[in-house]
Parts: structure tokens; C-alpha cells; sequence
């Protein structure tokens, strides 16, 4: 049969063709996808055929209530077929995707670096005058504006559903020592003493996960350090010196109303300790609510503002936008998208969201609210809310960790010092 | 003929696949240690820039240094238990098979539940029995606390660590003669004299290769440090591997942590080659 020679001809020769293709997998998965994109055009043109939208989302915890919302249209609009894609790692996926100039139909994310980056690369459809961006909560509004760029005009994605982070408290344990939700930072350390003094744990710090400690710190930080921050620190007409003394001091204040072993617990340990009553309040967002549940169903929850000032008025709360809604500029099925995307954002359809999702809602016009947020309603139609300053600082600037350090040795000027120092290394790189 | 085509056919697609799979990751990884890839999009060649600025970046330093302190001193624990422990199940002992599988058993766990167990140990089981005796040390979870958290990493990595190591300590002393030993007690050696003069010089090939095996493994310590304490409190667990990770995939530092990796590569490959340089010097040969 085979010679030898033969046969190992074939072989390298198969071997060989392995790796050409591999080499160039990406030119053969681009022209898969065009021949696939024409099919679709073409067939879009034909009245009566079938559409098939991707909706992309990058949040891993909401897919059964998109597919929900979309058993829904589809079934109002036979023509049209929603995939619903949520996959691990998903924020990466898509910078690929563009570097590919695959995006997806529909693309629902959060007002995170990846879409900011997203709006600058001008590949997103611009919403600006859409009828759909008057009913937005004009601080939800702002913020997908400011993560593109810092005095960006343009709204490249609409604000669909946020998530909030303040103090969640025990209603049952503030009823029983008599206390009022606070408004000023000075009433608000007045209420820990009092907890203290009745011998219980004003707060439940789970700082062994260093994330946690953002949560306290980015309430103080919006009210502190100012909105230009980052931009400021960037052009070097700002230091964390002079602007985060304050937080450092309040961050420190804190610490110290907690349980003693405030390093060596998990947000898993808080979310059962503060639901079975270990804690009066605990620093943590909306997104702890149904953990916190599952621990003990039977927990009155309540949830109100940090206030980080003494000027009740001027106190904003960090609401970040957790979903927005947007779609590429050259969308290959524009109407039908857009068809979509305003199903979304009716008010029956949006309630359902929020409340599936416990979540807030980005729309004036749907007023639904958990009762545990109702504290929260005010500064929210006032707008006095803002997207997390963490997601501001440089990607490669160790902030909750720099952060946790100096929470164990309480060096404030060392730990400002190294901010700065980190910072500048991090924009350099 | 057709017997070397079997042969073909059973070795080619392995050479095919790890080179796929392996070899070309990582020569590609080792081209974009020259770029300044973000690990998507454009980039463009910078030269020696990234190998530069290792120099000038505390925070890998220190993974460097912490890393290495905890290999060597896991490294040593590891094979003087588990040389101990194989001695023991060696032995002429009621359950021995039993006790070989108990002490295997930690090897097929996953590290994962290792580690999450193991944190609740420490989170919870450790501080209230410290509680209870008084001893203030004790209350508070270990990893917690920046100058304390290694002695957790260390306790579990090595916990882990024993029963593989364990295994080839006991093939080894399966390939010690009995004669030898009838003769030395003929002699009248000591049992301590019988292990250093003629137990452990004649399994020094498995001492070697344990040694070698057992620092690699914890030089590329990853999973058991992101179940117990994700490189905290602050940095002062975080390994290499770890901090290549967390720059390269999620802080989009992709060239400048392809070039950490290749120079971890070159120390990697240097410190295993000393060592079978130095121990297989001193291995003897019936």
C-alpha cells in the first residue's frame, strides 16, 4: 500500500494544513460570518421572512428574564426571532467582537469601561434625539455620557436598570432602639454610638474581599473628592493628597464601628451574619438583598442613603447604570432592532424587569420601586446619584487593595502617597 | 512496515496537538512581550520596554519575592512530612493499605473545595475555638491579617501537597533491597543509622524528583491562593501566576504580563535544572 516516505508525506502534509488553518482561523470565521450576514440581508428583504436578532448581554444573572420579555415579543412580532446570548467573560467577547467588527444586534450592558470604550470607538448608534432618551432619569443620563468621554454630549446607549449602594438596615433592630434613618454624616456616626452603646454591631464589614471595601468608599468619594476627579488626577492638576484625606479619615471612622475581625470575614459571612441579626446596618448595595433573604426570609430590610456630609441636601448615592440598551451604527437590521429595544422600555414590560431583577429603574415614567428602596426615591428623581469612581480609575491601578492595606495600618499619608504614585504608574503604562 | 505506520499514527497527532496547543501559545506569548498588546486590537513593538519596567514595579517584586519565600520554606515541609509519613506507612502496620488510601486522599480533591473549606476553617472554626481558650492570637481569621495570611497559604498548600508526594517517597523505598537491611542489623546499625547510610542515599533519585516536582508546583501557585485569600490582605498573598492573571485578563496588561511570564519561564527552567544538576550528584547507585 503506503511507503513509508509516502506516508509521512501525508501526514505532514495534513499536520500542515492543521496549522495554516489555525493560523488563520480569523479570516475564515470573518468570511463564515459575511457569507452568513448576506443570507440574512437578503432574506430580511423578503417580506414575511424571519429576522434573527442577537441580544448580547453582558450581566450573567438576569437571561431568565430576557427570555421571558422575549417569548413575549416574539410572540407580538412573529417576524422577528430573538437569541438571547449571556456568556462567562462576556465584556471581553465583545472588545474582540469589535476589534472584528462583529458586533452584536442588540447589546445590553452596564455603564462599564468596556462600553465607554465602545462610544468612542464611534461604532454605536447615537440616541441622542431618540424619543426613547426623554423619559431617562437625567442622573442615569449623565453618567452614560461621562464614561465615554469626559465632556461627551452624545448618548451612545439608553439607561435601562441601575443598581444602588448605601446602608441596608434592620428595620426591626431600628425600631426597637429607637432610631431614624440618618441624613447627615454627623447623625449617621451618632446612630453607631447609640448601637454601640445599646452593645451591638453598628456595622457588619466583610473586608477579607477587598471589592467590598468600594462600597463605603465610592459613597464617600462622589461626595468628597469631587466629579472631575479622574480627569483631573490624569492631567495632574489633581492628587489624592489633596482631595481623599477626607475619605481616608471617614473610611477609618468606619472601620472602627464594626465587629473585631473585620479582615477576616467574607461578603458570603456578611450576608448571613447581617440577615440573622448580628449587625444593625451593613454597607453593601440592593444586589446583597436576595442573598441576604436566603439566609432569613423573614428579615424587614430597608435600605437609605450613606450620607457622607453634614449637608443632608447635597448628598449624592452611588447608583451605577447596571443595564443599558444600545445597538452598532451600520445595524443590519435597524427597524427591527429598534422594534425591540423600545419593547424594553414600555412600562408594563420595564416594571416586570425590575421587579424580576430587583432593580431600579433608569425610566421616569416607571415609578416602580422595592419598598426596601423607598428611602432612596428622592435623591433618585432629584438625580443626586453617580456611577461608581472606582470604574473611573486607570485598568492596572490596585485601588480596593492599596485601600485594604491602609485599612490594616491606618498610615494615611503613606497610603494617599502610594494612590498618587500608583495612579500615575498605571496611565503611564 | 506496517508496524512503524501504528507507531506513527499513535505519536504524530499528540506532536501536532501540543504544539498547537502549547508550543505556538507560547512563542506567540513571548512575541508580544516586544508589543504592547492590550490583548485585543492594535499594538505595536516597544522593544525591551515591558523587561524594563519589571524593575521598576514594586508590586510584581514582591509577587517575585513572595512566591519564592513560599515555595523554598513548602518545598522543604513538604518532603521532610512526606518522607516521615511514608517511612511510617512503609512499616510492618495494622491498616496500612487503609491508612495509603487516607493519606492519598487530600491528592484527588479539588483545590477549590480545599480551599473554600479550609476558609471556613479559618474563618470561623479557628476563631471560636480561640475564643473559647482565650488565646487572642487565635480569634481573629488568619488570613486576614497581612503578616499571618502565608501561614495558612503554607498549612494548606502543604496539607495538600504530602499525599502525592508520599506516594513516590513509598515506590522509592519499595525499591530498597531487604538484604541491605538484614545485613546492616547483622552489623548491629542503629535504625537511624540504617535510614541516613542506607535508606535515604538509595532513594535519592525519588528525593530528587519530589523536590523538583514539589517547588514547580508551588512556584506556579494559583488556585488554592484565590479560594483562600485572592492575593489579600491588600498584596501581600499574591503570587506570580496570580498577578500575571489579574494584569493580563482583567486589566488588560497583556504584553507587559507576557513578559513576567517569559522571564518566570527562564527562572523556572534555571532553578529546576540547578537542582537535578546539584541532587542527582549526590544520588547512588547499588
Amino acid at each position: 500500500m503506503f511507503n513509508n516516505k509516502k506516508f509521512l508525506s501525508i501526514l505532514l502534509a495534513a499536520v500542515f494544513a492543521v496549522l495554516v488553518l489555525a493560523g488563520c482561523n480569523s479570516e475564515v470565521g470573518n468570511a463564515s460570518n459575511d457569507s452568513a450576514n448576506n443570507e440574512e440581508t437578503d432574506s430580511s428583504s423578503n417580506e414575511g421572512e424571519v429576522v434573527e436578532l442577537e441580544l448580547f448581554s453582558t450581566k450573567t444573572e438576569n437571561p431568565e428574564t430576557y427570555q421571558r420579555l422575549v417569548d413575549k415579543f416574539e410572540a407580538e412580532n412573529p417576524n422577528i426571532k430573538v437569541e438571547v446570548v449571556s456568556q462567562p467573560d462576556s465584556l471581553t467577547v465583545l472588545k474582540t467582537r469589535l476589534t472584528k467588527n462583529d458586533l452584536p444586534d442588540i447589546i445590553a450592558t452596564g455603564g462599564n469601561p468596556t462600553f465607554g470604550e465602545l462610544g468612542r470607538a464611534g461604532v454605536l448608534k447615537d440616541f441622542t434625539d431618540s424619543p426613547l432618551v426623554d423619559d431617562i432619569n437625567e442622573g442615569f443620563l449623565y453618567q452614560v455620557k461621562d464614561i465615554v468621554s469626559y465632556d461627551e454630549e452624545n448618548v451612545y446607549g439608553i439607561p435601562y436598570a441601575g443598581n444602588a449602594v448605601g446602608v441596608l438596615y434592620n428595620k426591626a433592630k431600628f425600631k426597637e432602639l429607637g432610631l431614624e434613618i440618618p441624613t447627615t454624616w454627623d447623625e449617621f456616626i451618632e446612630v453607631a454610638d447609640k448601637i454601640e452603646a445599646a452593645g451591638e454591631v453598628p456595622f457588619y464589614h466583610t473586608w477579607k474581599d477587598a471589592w467590598t471595601i468600594t462600597v463605603p468608599w465610592n459613597d464617600l468619594v462622589i461626595n468628597i473628592a469631587g466629579d472631575d476627579f479622574a480627569q483631573s488626577k490624569t492631567e495632574g492638576e489633581a492628587t489624592f493628597i489633596d482631595r481623599y484625606s477626607e475619605v481616608a479619615d471617614k473610611m477609618l471612622t468606619l472601620r472602627d464601628y464594626s465587629h473585631n475581625d473585620v479582615f477576616g470575614k467574607s461578603y458570603a459571612d456578611g450576608n448571613q451574619a447581617f440577615a440573622n441579626g448580628e449587625s444593625v446596618m451593613y454597607l453593601q448595595g440592593n444586589f446583597a438583598v436576595p442573598a441576604i433573604k436566603e439566609f432569613n426570609p423573614d428579615i424587614e430590610l430597608g435600605m437609605f442613603t450613606l450620607p457622607a456630609l453634614n449637608d443632608a441636601d447635597e448628598n449624592m448615592f452611588v447608583a451605577s447604570v447596571d443595564v443599558l440598551f444600545t445597538m452598532p451604527k451600520d445595524a443590519e437590521h435597524p427597524e427591527e432592532t429598534m422594534k425591540f429595544i423600545e419593547f424594553m422600555y414600555e412600562e408594563e414590560n420595564a416594571t416586570q424587569y425590575m421587579e424580576e431583577q430587583f432593580a431600579i429603574s433608569a425610566m421616569n415614567n416607571v415609578t416602580y420601586i422595592d419598598p426596601i428602596m423607598e428611602p432612596l426615591k428622592d435623591k433618585l428623581a432629584e438625580g443626586k446619584i453617580r456611577q461608581a469612581p472606582t470604574h473611573y480609575y486607570p485598568a492596572g491601578f490596585p485601588a480596593a487593595q492599596s485601600i485594604q492595606e491602609f485599612l490594616i495600618d491606618g498610615d494615611k499619608d503613606a497610603f494617599l502617597k502610594k494612590m498618587d504614585k500608583d495612579w500615575d504608574a498605571a496611565v503611564a503604562n | 512496515m506496517a508496524k512503524k505506520h501504528t507507531f506513527y499514527v499513535m505519536t504524530i497527532p499528540a506532536m501536532v496537538l501540543f504544539f498547537l496547543f502549547q508550543t505556538y501559545p507560547t512563542i506567540q506569548g513571548i512575541f508580544y512581550s516586544f508589543t504592547n498588546w492590550k490583548g485585543y486590537g492594535d499594538w505595536e513593538f516597544v522593544g525591551l520596554d515591558n523587561f524594563l519596567r519589571f524593575f521598576r514595579d514594586d508590586r510584581t517584586q514582591h509577587a517575585y519575592s513572595f512566591t519564592f519565600g513560599y515555595s523554598i520554606l513548602s518545598t522543604i515541609l513538604v518532603n521532610v512530612i512526606s518522607l516521615f509519613v511514608a517511612l511510617g506507612l512503609n512499616a510492618k502496620i495494622k491498616f496500612q493499605k487503609t491508612l495509603r488510601a487516607i493519606y492519598f486522599l487530600p491528592n484527588i480533591l479539588s483545590v477549590l473545595i480545599i480551599g473554600f473549606i479550609f476558609g471556613f476553617i479559618f474563618s470561623h472554626v479557628i476563631p471560636e475555638l480561640g475564643a473559647s481558650l482565650g488565646i487572642g492570637l487565635l480569634e481573629k481569621n488568619i488570613l486576614g491579617n497581612p503578616n499571618l495570611a502565608w501561614i495558612g497559604i503554607v498549612l494548606v498548600a502543604v496539607w495538600q501537597a504530602v499525599a502525592f508526594n508520599t506516594i513516590l517517597y513509598l515506590a522509592g523505598l519499595q525499591t530498597v533491597p531487604m538484604e541491605l537491611y538484614e545485613a546492616a542489623r547483622i552489623d548491629g546499625a542503629s535504625r537511624w543509622i540504617e535510614f541516613w547510610k542506607i535508606t535515604f542515599p538509595l532513594i535519592a533519585p525519588f528525593f530528587t524528583i519530589n523536590v523538583v516536582v514539589a517547588m514547580r508546583e508551588f512556584l506556579m501557585a494559583f488556585d488554592h491562593i484565590v479560594a483562600l485569600t485572592n492575593g489579600g490582605p491588600g498584596t501581600s498573598t499574591e503570587t506570580i501566576s496570580l498577578l500575571i492573571y489579574r494584569g493580563a485578563f482583567q486589566d488588560g496588561d497583556f504584553a507587559y504580563q507576557s513578559a513576567n511570564a517569559v522571564l518566570y519561564l527562564i527562572a523556572i527552567v534555571l532553578i529546576s535544572v540547578l537542582q537535578i544538576y546539584f541532587l542527582q550528584k549526590r544520588e547512588v547507585e547499588l
